[in-house]
């Protein structure tokens, strides 16, 4: 099986500050890490690839620094691993992301299984594996919390209502992950060695992938940003921790949240 | 100049970094309080390359040199200073000892079951009348054939019990002293005659084992000597000059953990209507804290690079030992200070770390030794010789 890992990179939370008061977010600590849901996605194609054996493929659309988190990726077990830059990628927004995407998996030969994360740690859209499942007509599974691989398919357990569905998909097909549902493997010392000293991240452009600007023109505009509203404040249980805790299950299972 | 860490070194930080928080952590209070080795921990350490951090992959290593191993040091000695020893012994100084003086075969036959993590490696040197004075060792190493047989005792050795390989020194001639009449051999712990006698009842560092190991008629084979035949003590010694650098390591590790979690608590804790971190007495602490940790971190760091760019280390070996060693301890005694009655309670991680500390003013040479290699290097130039 031919699987493709989409990784996307982004700042690292434990590094921001945000002031509600000012509107505004401080960056402490400029670090840039492997999106948590790409993590996860890396996982769950890494499991297949323990299970039944895989050749897994990085892919990342970012800038230069992305290098580091596709060589996370070969860190963690990945056979190899590409970097999409160019700076006219540097606007592209959801749909273009996708299309820029969808030529590298062709150019690559196509793939049996893509696998994304559900949604990013930064702009949060969750639309990447919808919107590349449509341009490489693939079929598409998302928020999935198990996959296993069979002959010809796949079959993953996803997000259904209240509870869980168990689906099969034929192959090609792409999936997003629920990143709670896959926690990610350490890298072995020897493989993160390794992926700086010996092994390589092939990066394409636009060229490379045959896209021109009209290709590259985004739908979205951008107007500017504002801060969200604060969310309201639900009810709060306070008193010591073993009386609270009590009080929150009481609460929880009055309201059918548990069972 | 340039100091900052490639970024191999970078990534492979976080990744010991978050093993350490998800995988010691959570143990590092349980085997500290029931006084075992945490197995499980090394168990996964093994599966991610951290029981040969320093040596090359051909021996079964990670490939990340004394900078990687370091590394390692200071991430596990922030979390679990227990966990850092049983790590720290196998790999600085017992497998470094291969590593430096062993054949190729040995190599093959030793270093990569130890860096692999497949056995867990001891470094047999201290005895009961040889401490400090390293060289009065009074085990005997006598030829019989193809064979040495090995008649003694080693005292407070880190991992003496679940070790399957250790390196030990014994005396082969007395009549020639430390330097001709001392050989290191490699030995397998299921020989017939090695048996373990007491375990010390530790302070602390009580999630690591400190075993009496004992040699009755032990018969090692001809091809286990390590290094040259009579050049054992300055075997141990190259092996001891480089785990000062990682001790070190792991002290600054403890020292740092001291500051994070001052910080944490001074922040959050408040007393006369503010915290308590606003508190010239208490910042002025964690300010001086600041200021030793950096220090110590440039001396650990530029002495890895010295050892992996193979220049003369020895002096600068031996302030990582016994400056971080120190820093460590003034560190995690003002930690104690800064957290009042909670940092003198046994529930607390303060006091774990209060008596962890001490050790590293004492195992793997004396602070005071420190203090003799450190002088003897600085007037050796000038012809005066510093008796020990």
């Amino acid at each position: 099986m031919k699987i493709i890992v989409l990784i996307k990179q982004v700042l690292d939370p434990a590094g921001i500050l945000i002031r509600r008061d000012k509107e505004k977010m401080f960056i402490n600590r400029e670090e840039y890490i492997v999106g948590p849901d790409s993590k996860a996605a890396l996982e769950a194609a890494l499991q297949l690839k323990d299970a039944g054996g895989a050749e897994v493929i990085a892919l990342s659309l970012g800038k230069p620094r992305a290098d580091d988190a596709l060589r996370e990726a070969l860190a963690m077990g990945c056979d190899a691993a590409y970097l999409l830059n160019d700076e006219a990628f540097a606007a592209a927004d959801v749909p273009v992301t996708a299309t820029v995407l969808a030529a590298a998996i062709q150019k690559l030969g196509g793939a049996d299984l893509v696998v994304a994360g559900r949604e990013s740690g930064d702009t949060g859209a969750g639309q990447i594996g919808s919107r590349l499942a449509e341009a490489l007509s693939y079929a598409q599974v998302t928020d999935i919390h198990a996959l296993t691989g069979v002959p010809g398919a796949i079959q993953a357990t996803r997000r259904w209502g209240g509870g869980y569905a168990a689906v099969q998909a034929l192959l090609p097909a792409v999936v997003t992950v629920a990143p709670e549902a896959f926690p990610a493997r350490y890298a072995h010392g020897a493989r993160i060695m390794n992926a700086y000293r010996e092994w390589q991240v092939t990066t394409w452009n636009a060229s490379d992938l045959g896209l021109n600007d009209a290709a590259l023109k985004p739908l979205l505009v951008f107007r500017g940003e504002s801060f969200p509203q604060p969310l309201p404040v639900g009810e709060q249980v306070k008193g010591a921790p073993a009386s609270a805790a009590h009080e929150l299950i009481t609460a929880l299972k009055l309201q059918k949240a548990i069972g | 100049m340039d100091f900052s860490f490639p970024k191999e070194y970078q990534l492979f930080r976080r990744m010991v970094r978050d093993f350490a928080e998800n995988e010691v952590k959570p143990l590092a209070k349980a085997v500290d309080r029931e006084h075992r080795v945490p197995f499980e921990t090394v168990k996964k350490a093994a599966a991610l390359g951290l029981m040969g951090v320093p040596f090359p992959q051909k021996y079964g290593g990670m490939g990340g040199g004394e900078m990687g191993y370091c590394i390692m040091m200071e991430e596990l000695g922030r979390i679990c200073t227990s966990t850092a020893t049983v790590i720290g012994a196998h790999t600085g100084i017992a497998a470094m000892s291969i590593y430096l003086d062993g054949t190729e075969e040995q190599k093959q036959k030793f270093l990569v079951p130890l860096a692999s993590g497949r056995l867990i490696g001891a470094f047999g040197l201290t005895e009961a009348q040889a401490g400090s004075d390293a060289a009065a060792i009074k085990t005997t190493a006598v030829r019989d054939g193809n064979h040495f047989v090995l008649n003694g005792a080693k005292v407070f050795i880190t991992n003496g019990d679940i070790a399957g390989i250790m390196t030990a020194m014994a005396v082969t001639d007395p009549s020639l002293g430390a330097y001709g009449g001392i050989t290191a051999f490699i030995v397998e712990t299921d020989t017939p005659g090695f048996s373990i006698g007491s375990l010390e009842n530790k302070m602390g560092i009580r999630g690591s084992s400190t075993a009496e190991c004992v040699f009755q008629d032990v018969r090692v084979p001809k091809e286990n000597v390590l290094g040259q035949f009579g050049a054992g003590f300055l075997t141990f010694m190259k092996s001891l000059d480089i785990g000062r650098a990682s001790l070190g390591a792991a002290c600054l590790g403890g020292a740092q953990a001291a500051m994070e979690g001052c910080m944490e608590w001074t922040m959050a804790r408040e007393q006369f209507g503010v915290p308590v971190a606003t508190k010239q007495s208490v910042y002025f602490m964690i300010a001086d804290m600041a200021a030793e940790i950096e220090a110590l971190r440039s001396i650990i760091y530029r002495t890895a690079w010295l050892i992996d760019t193979h220049q003369p280390h020895i002096k600068e070996a031996a302030i990582c030992k016994l400056y971080g060693s120190e820093v460590a301890s003034r560190c995690i005694h003002k930690a104690v200070q800064i957290h009042g009655a909670l940092g003198y309670s046994r529930d607390y991680w303060v006091e774990r770390a209060y008596r962890d500390a001490r050790i590293a003013e004492i195992f793997e040479g004396t602070n005071e030794i420190q203090r003799i290699v450190l002088a003897s290097n600085l007037f050796r130039p000038y012809g005066l010789r510093i008796p020990s």
